[in-house]
């Protein structure tokens, strides 16, 4: 069924992104419109919107999902595309969408379901030979089970929440000590993120490589691969820097694991976009950790490297399409990277910089692209994460793509708040980086210094201060206040205020 | 003829003697604590070579029955004077802390008591630069009627010149009353105390630990006790701050306020005041970021930024005149009233009514912070101090309302019927006797008692309710509000009708003075 | 109206940073300053979009003025933030007595780094604290944030409760330097 109207459920630059494709494919795009960022850029981007301003339930808006089917409904939209994030992995909405005969953009409500819980998910794997960490089988009751099973499968151990995603109720265990006190607080940031409790164990591979692939099905069985990311650049399992292809991998070891990917997407009988994370020990041993049913926040690198669209794949595979490449027919050209630009304090361990966008200044190039879904003069709120842009960078090889990312990032400029901006310039200004040897501890290891920092900045930091606290005291001793003006008043007040006292 | 030529002798030598005081090593003496001399704060503080000092030469108390050692010295631990700040005289004591630790013995108070006489004849600005140890134990009874006739000229004083003391080292026991009485009080960073007693008392009596900063350091006092309106971290600083505070205030209370002509940037309208509210009702934001677009650029000072930081009150400059403007902090304990903010903000208004100040009043309040601390610490009467000193001012008054106007607050807030010369409300404003959902939870009682989902029930009619009743329209037509404003021209509307209220009198019933809740 | 130049010096200012790196700066407003004893030439620069570069040595830094409270500043150049205070030969000099007199920084102030919610306190008066350990738990952007000591010693006060909600730069514990 052709797809004539399509509401994105989601905000900021992944919103902005379909509605580029959408109408390039000629479909009415709509948006939710919240209180929480009432001048956001996606809104200008949209067709329609749908105005949620008067919100006022607990749960979120863009979490709201008979709020949102009842809007969908009541304008006759023929599709969700849900990004990622909020609805995007929930197998309840995408059952609802079915009911409601909306088309879902994304796999089927089972598929979701299966490969959300992390313990079936490793099932599957495991059916499928596909090899995995071992752990708990299924979820752990409480701290002292997750110690039993620890002391079985040696330390460390990590600690995952059966829902989560993105780094939230993750924890990591070096000895059995710490074991109880780490396990509290992931599962209630569990419980407060997704509002599930549980968590499990498993056996954690010390400074791994994060490899991830990229798999697409239809809904006619066809399912391929389009080669892999690298997500290596990590800090508290929160990607960073991500590139495609990997220099880890050689064309073998990218069959063998892109066949791994395939299968274990067959075993739900996947369809849409789709990725399977896995991690890559330093034996070039290969492990499942999970499979995203969504469409992720670093696509792009894939698109630039395959000359895909990928949001287009995933609306005509919705529209009961058939894929119209075969796996023969994926090329990987050339190198991407992706740089995530967040408003964040590098100097100061990461924490969120909150505050206004004052200025931005974004390079221009064929080799580049930015996501964003922000405008000067936006806010960076607690409400929603810290993302301001995602910078794309293509060249014919590593080499290039590493040396167009650092002009790229020179021209960068962003006024008002802190950004991870120092810190992707120290990157690739790693000699082990610009070789192609890192895992996911290089950030704690590699890097002493999480931000690069030019020879005489701080000289001209130190002098752009005292410039302007000299030129505000020369400013202040030459106002001249008038104090005359205040002595010579109308005689009618003078007079009134002279009988008064 | 030359100088020397003459017989000033006697002359020279005085003078030798009394330059010994402020030498090197003096100044080095001070300075290794971090302080300047007294000569170094004044010349700081007074436009340069301004300054004229009298009563430099005079001895201390002769004392028949002497108890510990006097040291001889000219000018007995204090230096008087007047001078020009900005260009406009001005009054000044400093307490000289390398003269027997600037104790305060009979000659000394008696030079204090003689430029506050000065500057209350001259109808000038006094500054106090205390550095002090305290009564001069050595004069006994003697000190202490010096301190009594500081406070009484103080209060003499009191509404009619501005009177500013700046604590610059020690100031402890009864020394803390007299800068206490005055309109505004400086510290410094690290180096000045105030306390009534000492950290040696409290352990003697209390047996409780606690260092000088804890117990009367600037950060406590500007945080904590409310008692330092200003602080920097060095001297210099401070005392630029008097500088421009003063750029602030008329000299007296038949004055005017003084005029800085704007800049030729100022706007007449300015877009970013209309976003600057959060369509949701419960999200914050900062009222400096109002305050800074609606005064002229870089004009407003605030006073008391540290300690109840729900209210906001500074001076600014709206088209080169001074306006005193007392604004709810929304980002602050969602910017309601309490004790200690009424208490700040009363203490302003009565300031700024004293020294013919207008003043502006921005108001985001969803009412009085609720709570049994709150009540059993008598927030009922430290309240009726902010409405009292509002209904009280005879200054032109004005208030815009930009969010949440309820209840017993919407009164306090300088509303109409207290007497606000003009009332203004952004289309964003709440007005209303309570918000919505405490509203509904009376008004429906029945029906959410009786709702399958009274959660979902009360939130309809809380929505119903914000939509219908709380909205700046209701009072606009009842006439409570004069007009509602777009925020985007704010700036303009304030400074017309300032300019209407510029010769503003009102006829006060005679009386001594008012019984204001105290 | 009488001359009231001269008040503090403008020509003279150090600009003291983290630790003890410190950078004295001659003449700041005019052409050719002086930074460090040596004659640098630097050039401000604005931009009609908004905003200002320094020019140095012909290459071209991007500078912001991040926050400014009195004569403390935290500036940014091409996105990595410095922190400095302004002083003056006479307070640069109190500046130096005060740091060596024993009772001024003993007691370290630990605040919350941006609005949020206490989930957890890691830590109880009078014990004892480890520079890089984590105090307090802060819920903010939908994340928990470790809040570290950073300093090792022991905790004097611990000014709030769990589940409490607290203002950016709020005094969350004190520890006393060990």
């Amino acid at each position: 069924m052709k797809i004539n109207s399509l509401l994105i459920a989601n905000r900021g630059e992944i919103a902005i992104r379909v509605i580029q494709t959408a109408k390039l494919m000629g479909i009415e795009t709509w948006v939710i419109k919240t209180s929480k960022e009432p001048n956001a850029l996606y809104l200008g981007a949209a067709d329609k919107i749908i105005d949620f301003s008067d919100h006022s339930e607990e749960i979120p808006e863009f979490l709201d999902i008979e709020k949102i089917i009842k809007a969908v409904k009541s304008n006759k939209i023929d599709a969700i595309h849900p990004g990622y994030g909020f609805l995007a992995e929930s197998p309840v909405f995408a059952k609802r969408c079915e009911e409601e005969k909306i088309i879902f953009i994304g796999p089927s409500p089972e598929a979701i379901l299966k490969m959300g819980n992390k313990t079936i998910a490793k099932q599957l794997a495991r059916e499928h030979k596909v090899p995995l960490l071992e752990g708990s089988l299924g979820n752990v009751a409480d701290a002292s089970e997750a110690i039993k099973i620890a002391n079985k499968i040696g330390y460390p151990v990590i600690l995952k929440a059966a829902s989560g995603g993105g780094g939230r109720g993750m924890r990591i265990v070096e000895n059995e000590h710490e074991l109880e006190k780490l396990f509290k607080m992931a599962s209630s940031e569990a419980a407060k993120a997704f509002n599930d409790p549980s968590m499990f164990v498993e056996k954690y591979v010390r400074n791994p490589r994060h490899i991830e692939f990229q798999i697409f099905g239809d809904k006619h069985g066809n399912m391929i691969h389009l080669g892999e990311r690298e997500c290596s650049v990590q800090r508290k399992h929160q990607k960073l820097i991500e590139e495609s292809p990997s220099a880890a991998l050689d064309p073998d070891l990218r069959e063998k694991m892109g066949k791994a990917a395939i299968n274990i997407a067959k075993s739900v009988n996947y369809y849409s976009a789709g990725t399977v994370e896995f991690l890559l020990d330093s034996d070039k041993k290969f492990y499942f950790m999970e499979m995203n049913t969504r469409i992720q926040v670093e696509h792009p690198v894939t698109e630039k490297v395959t000359g895909l669209d990928l949001i287009e794949l995933q609306i005509r595979v919705a529209q009961g399409e058939e894929l119209p490449l075969k796996q023969k027919d994926v090329k990987i050209e050339g190198w991407a990277f992706e740089f995530r630009i967040n408003a964040e304090d590098v100097q100061a361990g990461f924490s969120p910089s909150l505050g206004v966008i004052e200025k931005m200044s974004l390079p221009k190039s064929k080799n580049i692209r930015i996501d964003s879904g922000i405008q000067e003069g936006a806010v960076i709120t607690p409400y929603y994460d810290s993302m301001i842009a995602k910078l794309i960078v293509y060249g014919e090889s590593r080499e290039k793509a590493i040396q167009y990312s650092a002009i790229a990032l020179k021209k960068l400029w962003i006024k008002g708040l802190k950004t991870t901006i120092p810190f992707c310039k120290a990157v690739l200004n790693n000699s082990n980086f610009k070789k192609g040897i890192y895992d996911t501890s290089f950030l704690v290891k590699e890097m002493k210094i999480h931000y690069f920092e030019d020879k005489d900045a701080e000289m001209l930091a130190a002098y752009f201060a005292t410039y302007d606290f000299a030129r505000t005291l020369k400013e202040e001793e030459g106002k001249t206040v008038d104090f005359e003006k205040g002595k010579n008043m109308n005689p009618w007040i003078l007079n009134k205020r002279l009988k008064s006292l | 003829m030359d100088i020397n030529g003459r017989n000033f002798t006697k002359f020279l030598d005085r003078k030798r003697k009394y330059d010994k005081q402020n030498s090197k090593e003096a100044a080095e003496k001070q300075h290794s604590k971090g302080k300047l001399l007294a000569y170094e704060r004044i010349e700081i503080l007074f436009d340069k070579g301004s300054f004229e000092e009298i009563d430099a030469y005079v001895t201390p108390a002769f004392i028949e029955k002497g108890f510990g050692k006097m040291t001889s010295s000219y000018g007995d631990g204090v230096v008087i004077g007047h001078g020009l700040i900005s260009g406009r005289l001005a009054f000044a004591y400093a307490q000289d802390f390398n003269v027997m630790g600037g104790s305060l013995g009979a000659v000394h108070a008696a030079k204090i008591q003689k430029i506050q006489n000065m500057a209350l004849k001259m109808g000038a600005p006094l500054v106090g630069l205390i550095d002090s140890g305290g009564a001069r134990i050595q004069e006994g009874v003697a000190s202490l009627a010096g301190y009594a006739g500081i406070f009484f000229r103080n209060v003499q004083s009191s509404g009619v010149i501005p009177q500013i003391s700046v604590i610059m080292g020690p100031a402890a026991g009864g020394a803390v009353y007299s800068p206490s009485i005055t309109d505004f009080v400086f510290m410094v960073s690290k180096t000045s105390h105030m306390f009534v007693t000492g950290p040696n008392v409290v352990k003697e009596v209390l047996n409780e630990d606690v260092s000088f900063e804890d117990l009367g350091g600037a950060d406590v006092h500007a945080r904590k006790s409310g008692v330092a309106n200003m602080i920097y971290d060095d001297e210099e600083n401070t005392l630029l701050g008097v500088r421009k505070l003063l750029s602030y205030l008329p000299a007296n209370n038949l004055e005017n306020p003084p005029y800085l002509c704007p800049s030729d940037a100022e706007k007449d309208v300015e877009e970013k005041l209309r976003d600057i509210v959060p369509d949701d009702a419960n999200k914050p934001y900062d009222v400096k970021d109002v305050i800074n677009l609606i005064f002229d650029k870089g004009s407003f000072y605030e006073i008391s930024e540290l300690y109840a930081q729900n209210i906001v009150i500074g001076f600014g400059r709206l088209n080169g005149k001074t306006i005193g403007v007392v604004a709810n902090q929304p980002k602050v304990l969602a910017g309601t009233l309490d004790i200690n903010s009424s208490m700040k903000s009363a203490r302003f208004v009565r300031f700024c009514d004293s020294f013919n100040i207008p003043i502006l009043a921005l108001e985001d309040v969803p009412g009085f912070l609720p709570g049994v601390d709150q009540e059993h610490s008598g927030i009922i009467r430290h309240g009726a101090k902010l409405l009292y000193a509002f209904a009280d001012a005879t200054v032109p008054r004005i208030t815009v309302i930009l969010r949440k106007s309820y209840g017993g607050a919407y009164c306090v807030m300088n509303s109409k019927n207290l007497g606000g010369d003009f009332n203004y409300a952004w289309p964003t404003a709440e007005i209303a006797v309570m918000g919505p959902e405490g509203a509904v939870a009376i008004l429906y009682r029945k029906e959410l008692a009786e709702s399958e989902d009274p959660a979902k029930l009360k939130k309809e009619l809380a929505a119903k309710y914000r939509n219908e009743i709380a909205n700046p329209y209701i009072a606009d037509e009842k006439g409570f509000i004069d007009e509602v404003i777009d925020p985007a021209v704010t700036r303009k509307k304030l400074i017309s009708a300032f300019d209407a209220l510029e010769n503003k009198h009102v006829n006060v019933p005679s009386r001594k003075h008012g019984n204001i809740p105290l | 109206m009488k001359d009231t130049n001269g008040k503090t010096s403008k020509d003279v200012l150090i600009a003291c940073g983290e630790g003890k790196r410190n950078f004295e700066i001659v003449n700041p407003l005019d052409e050719i300053v002086k930074i460090k004893g040596k004659k640098v030439d630097i050039k401000i620069f604005e931009d009609p979009d908004g905003f200002s570069y320094l020019i140095y040595k012909n290459h071209k830094y991007q500078v912001d003025i991040l926050e400014k409270n009195q004569n403390k500043y935290t500036i940014m150049v091409n996105g990595v933030w410095y922190y400095f205070s302004i002083e003056t030969p006479i307070s640069f000099k109190r500046r130096k007595y005060l740091s060596k007199s024993v009772n001024s920084s003993k007691i370290v102030k630990i605040t919350a780094p941006m609005p949020g919610k206490i989930l957890d306190i890691l830590v109880e008066e009078n014990s004892d604290v480890k520079q890089g350990e984590a105090v307090i738990i802060l819920e903010a952007m939908k994340m928990q944030n470790e809040i570290l000591a950073q300093i090792s010693g022991k905790v004097k006060k611990v000014n709030i409760k769990t589940n409490d909600s607290v203002m950016k730069d709020d005094i969350l514990i004190e520890i006393e330097r060990s």
